[in-house]
């Protein structure tokens, strides 16, 4: 693993504009562990700062062609484009077919656009686990503009609120009872509802069910609501509006900031519990733990007991940044 | 866990799916993430694995093998350290050519097996 | 009586029915038994479209063909004729024919040496013209190209344009263009193309103008070759290829503007794949006549025996050829055509031996014209008509396929219908099923494929090295366009291109417009704009 001097080096190569050291350091980041900390702190000095628009919704709503759209209308309007597209990983073999980019064809070669497909690797929630660093990668070497796409969402998989500025939430006409079971959750973090495959039949239906369900869910919130057929371009201008909208609403009424604060709380959860868990889970494969365990089979002592003193264990060390 | 990742293109202007679908499928149930570009011209190719820096090139041919010649040219100066390994219309001509320029040739004809042991090895996973 | 070997072993057909060790009388659904007494040439057909057969009438000899530059495929196409091909095949190249893409298209641009490769370069009236001359066009069935629906408007119109400027007659002309779905859409699926609906107003389109125009023309012919050789298997073939039919048929009821027998007669020659089950893949196109002829008659009360009877082509499963000990493949063309031939074939293609490392070689061409005559001239198959009728087996095996494909038929619908099930990949996933649980099969050594997983041969891997083609096409058809444009009616292509947008904006019949704008040397690439600008691209819904 490179050390520090050899991280800070291949950041600057990415920051002066190296586009294969900005895909080596995502790559730094997908690994994890050790190489994505010194990784983070080699960030810290970076200045940038990007714009981040989520895009979720269910398996096949059109998310990535929706992105593609999305990415050709910014670029008419000037701006160059990052996307972070995540599909899902087998849970059994680990393994992933990385899809998305099939629908980004148009952006194939284009030097002001930049997309790096990623497998969820078994983090829930819609994002890699990578995400994140990922998205600070790239406000770093000076992408303004980051779009995220989720795996296809389920029940509880809504990550994409907390790391992004503005969420886009993809649904279809007829909408099926997937999405009305997963509504509330919707409702909660969508910033602006697209409605793609306008092209086919039950839109004005879905757009009533759908103006329903906000004045029931979020009546103060009002999130925005975009008609698009991807496939065709039509409608990403009004979403392009919405989107900028969208932006200097939240940014003037203090919103935005909020979300950030909100944002590095949860970054900051979740990684945390992330390094707990490692280290939890050395400490029980190790000789403590292997005592511990000992100790509640041949019933000397109770299971919470044994918990707290294992917890503890992992506090002892006085150096912070030997913690876990 | 592999993380190896491998991108998936067809060089020629040709809709042959089954055989990279397949490929693709064995790869993805022997724990690689294979990332899908689809038809894509030599220098989108390059740029695709640059940007997604991958550890092994897949292209499938259904087209003129100097075209493929020519992605492999063009990948060989960017990343010349990256591997890559071909599939689809190769005939023998075509087959002794690539494997002048270090690539490997999976013709019509085969197993599954052989494909995703070859991207072990070729990922350093052995 | 059980299906397994002693070693549990299932015995299936390919498409997995099961088999027993023998069949006897009894094995027959009653439902089928009422037809077993009719003769070859009467409802419901499936014993032959014709009383006489082969006496009368041999089965066509079709072969696919082209390359290069258009004097390169009109030199092979007159090779083939003289061979004895009965019929021809002018392949376009697929870079720019089924693109819609002139060679300076950069797409087209970036895979130069490609240009050629499997079929000639054909932007404008003048080069199809080069590839059809001195061929026989009164008198020989034409492919005129265009199996890709949205080049089919082209081809036609360019093919149907030359035979005028000769002076032959529109209603004189016998042929097809295919114009199918299943090549693009499901099988070899393009880089850009019209969406679904686009493609079905083309073809009923053309369905209308062949009917107004061109009586002996077969104007769409749904290919199920190309479902099968992508991985549907026999019943879930010929199922897809009803599904389809139906489409047609539907839209041309909505329309009211030709009387549907007429419609039904015009979409009533189609082309399936022969594989290497022998018995059923001859019983598939027993199957296929009697539900033709039930759709017809069930659906839409079509009972005109003339209308009813279901004209075959067939093609040799390409995808059963190997790359290895490719020799062997001159026995396996041979099965499959003898499949074809039982089951009463009007039309037959055989596969090149080298049919997985090119395109066909001059010799490979004459080798599956051979294979054709020596079944024909040698073997004395030609004097009996459905010689498997009656066969218990043979019997059991085509209800059986008849009534499995009327489901799968039904499941098509209940996606929605045909063009649906290509929208979502429904049939892309039942395809890629299939193709996945063959690979299993290989690797467990249940199915065998000589030379490949089994009776390998590691000393003389290859003993050809396929068809070279020929190095010029792009840079001759480069030339040839800028000359067109140099000295074409600017003017004249300018309004007849004009006016093909206004009526694609609109709902009148395309063809009366592509036929002025190829007389007017309107090019490929210009039409293709056309398309693009006016009905956009499909949402294809595979991922390669
Ligand atoms: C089935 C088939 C079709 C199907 C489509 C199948 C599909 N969806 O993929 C249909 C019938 C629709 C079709 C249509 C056409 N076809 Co076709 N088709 C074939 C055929 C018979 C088999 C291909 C196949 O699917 N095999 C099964 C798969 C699993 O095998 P595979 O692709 O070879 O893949 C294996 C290996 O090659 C390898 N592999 C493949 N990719 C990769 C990638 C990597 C990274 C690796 C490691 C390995 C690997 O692993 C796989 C497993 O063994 C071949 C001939 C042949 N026998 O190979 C012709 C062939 C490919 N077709 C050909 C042609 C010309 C066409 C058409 C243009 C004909 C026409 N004009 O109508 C059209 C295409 C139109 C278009 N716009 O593109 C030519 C191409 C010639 C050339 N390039 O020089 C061939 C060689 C036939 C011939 N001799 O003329 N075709
Ligand atoms: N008719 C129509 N089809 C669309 C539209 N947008 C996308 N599609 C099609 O819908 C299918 C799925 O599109 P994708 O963009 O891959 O969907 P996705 O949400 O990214 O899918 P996953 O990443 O697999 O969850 C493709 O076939 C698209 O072409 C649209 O506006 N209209
Ligand atoms: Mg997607």
């Amino acid at each position: 693993m490179a050390g520090p001097d050899a991280m800070a080096e291949l950041v600057a190569e990415a920051v002066g504009g190296s586009r294969s050291a900005l895909a080596r350091l995502i790559s730094v980041a997908e690994r994890g562990g050790e190489g994505s900390a010194a990784l983070e702190a080699a960030l810290l000095p970076c200045r940038g700062e990007s714009y981040s628009i989520g895009i979720t919704g269910a398996p096949g709503a059109g998310k990535s062609t929706l992105a593609s759209a999305l990415t050709t209308e910014l670029q008419t309007a000037g701006e160059r484009v990052a996307l972070l597209a995540v599909d899902p990983s087998s849970p059994l073999t680990r393994g992933a077919i990385l899809g998305d980019r099939v629908r980004l064809q148009p952006h194939l070669g284009n030097p002001e656009v930049f997309i790096r497909s990623m497998a969820s690797r078994g983090h829930l929630g819609g994002l890699a686990m990578a995400t994140c660093t990922a998205r600070r990668v790239l406000e770093a070497c000076g992408w303004p503009l980051v779009l995220i796409e989720t795996v296809g969402v389920g029940q509880a998989e809504l990550d994409v609120a907390g790391a992004t500025d503005t969420v886009l939430v993809v649904l279809n006409p007829g909408w099926g009872d997937e999405m009305q079971a997963n509504k509330a959750g919707l409702m909660e973090i969508a910033d602006i509802f697209v409605i793609n495959k306008a092209d086919r039949q039950g839109l004005e239906a879905t757009r009533r069910d759908l103006e329903a369900a906000i004045a029931a869910n979020a009546p103060t919130r009002r999130p925005a609501i975009v008609e698009t057929v991807a496939t065709e371009g039509t409608g990403l201008n009004a979403l392009r509006e919405a989107i900028a909208d969208h932006r200097q609403q939240t940014t003037a009424s203090g919103e935005h900031q909020r979300r950030r604060q909100a944002r590095a709380v949860t970054e900051l959860r979740d990684l945390a519990r992330a390094r707990l868990e490692l280290a939890l889970e050395a400490q029980l494969a190790g000789a403590a733990g292997k005592a511990l365990a000992d100790a509640v089979t041949r019933r000397e002592t109770d299971v919470d007991s044994a918990a707290r003193r294992l917890l503890a264990t992992l506090f002892t060390r006085s150096d912070p940044e030997q913690a876990p | 866990m592999s993380g190896k990742r491998i991108l998936m293109a067809k060089t020629g202007l040709d809709g042959h799916w089954r055989g990279p679908t397949i490929v693709a499928r064995a790869l993805r149930d022997a724990g690689f993430e294979v990332i899908m570009i689809g038809m894509a011209r030599p220098e989108e190719v390059v740029q695709a694995c640059v940007d997604e820096d991958v550890d092994l090139v897949g292209l499938n041919i259904g087209g003129h093998i100097d075209v493929a010649v020519r992605a492999v040219t063009a990948l060989r100066e960017e990343r010349p350290e990256l591997p890559v390994f071909c599939g689809g219309v190769v005939p023998p001509h075509a087959k002794r050519k690539l494997e002048a320029l270090g690539v490997e040739v999976y013709p019509p004809g085969s197993q599954l097996p052989d494909i995703v042991g070859a991207a072990r090895r070729l990922t350093g996973l052995g | 009586m059980n299906d397994k070997n002693s070693d549990g072993k299932a015995w299936v057909s390919t498409s997995g029915i099961p088999l027993k060790p023998f069949y006897r009388d009894e094995d027959i659904p009653p439902q089928h038994r009422e037809r077993l007494a009719a003769a070859p040439g009467e409802p419901p057909f499936h014993r032959g479209a014709y009383p006489t057969g082969y006496r009368t009438k041999p089965w066509r000899i079709f072969q696919l063909s082209g390359f290069g530059k258009p004097e390169d495929e009109n030199a092979r196409i007159k090779f083939l004729l003289e061979q004895g091909e009965t019929g021809f095949i002018m392949e376009h190249d697929r870079n720019t024919g089924d693109h819609c893409y002139n060679v300076d298209h950069p797409e087209v641009v970036a895979r130069r040496e490609d240009v050629g490769l499997t079929g000639a370069v054909m932007q404008s009236v003048r080069d199809i013209d080069i590839c059809m001359k001195d061929l026989p066009i009164e008198t020989s069935y034409a492919h005129a190209g265009g199996a890709v629906v949205q080049h089919a408007p082209f081809a036609l119109a360019g093919y149907w344009t030359v035979a005028k400027r000769r002076g032959v007659a529109l209603d004189r002309l016998p042929g097809t263009g295919q114009s199918d779905y299943f090549l693009t859409y499901l099988g070899c699926v393009t880089k850009q193309q019209v969406p679904t609906d686009t493609g079905l107003r083309f073809n009923a389109d053309i369905m209308e103008f062949c009917d107004r125009h061109l009586p002996r023309w077969v104007p769409v012919s749904i290919a199920g070759y190309n479902a099968a050789d992508t991985g549907l298997n026999a019943f879930q073939e010929l199922g897809a290829l009803f599904a389809n039919a139906v489409e047609y048929l539907e839209e041309i009821q909505r329309r009211g503007t030709m009387p549907l027998a007429r419609a039904a007669r015009g979409c009533g020659g189609v082309s399936f794949r022969m594989s290497m089950d022998l018995f059923e893949e001859a019983s598939k196109l027993r199957a296929a006549r009697l539900m033709w002829q039930q759709l017809l008659a069930e659906r839409y009360d079509i009972r005109d025996p003339k209308v009813a009877n279901l004209r075959i082509h067939c093609v040799t499963a390409g995808s059963r050829m190997t790359y290895q000990q490719p020799m062997n493949n001159i026995v396996r063309g041979t099965i499959m055509a003898l499949a074809g031939a039982l089951g009463g074939v009007q039309s037959l293609g055989v596969s090149g031996y080298d049919e997985a490392l090119s395109i066909p070689s001059e010799h490979a061409h004459q080798m599956s014209v051979r294979i054709q005559q020596i079944l024909q001239e040698e073997t004395n198959v030609s004097a009996v008509t459905d010689p498997l009728g009656g066969s218990w087996y043979v019997e059991t095996l085509t209800a059986e396929l008849v009534e499995r494909a009327w489901s799968f038929f039904d499941e098509i619908q209940a996606q929605g219908g045909f063009l649906a099930s290509l929208d979502s990949g429904w049939l892309h996933e039942k395809a890629a099923e299939n193709q996945h649980r063959e690979f299993m099969a290989q690797e467990t050594g249940e199915q065998v494929i000589v030379g490949v997983t089994a009776h390998k041969d590691d000393s003389s891997p290859y003993e050809v090295d396929g068809f070279m083609g020929v190095d010029d096409a792009f840079d001759v058809a480069l030339e040839r366009l800028e000359d067109v444009r140099r000295t074409r009616h600017e003017a004249g292509a300018a309004a007849a291109l004009r006016q093909l947008e206004q009526v694609c904006r609109g709902s009148d019949n395309i063809m009366p417009a592509m036929m002025d704008a190829l007389d007017a040397e309107v090019t490929l690439g210009e039409i293709g704009d056309v398309w693009r600008d006016v009905f956009g691209d499909w949402a294809t819904p595979i991922q390669t």
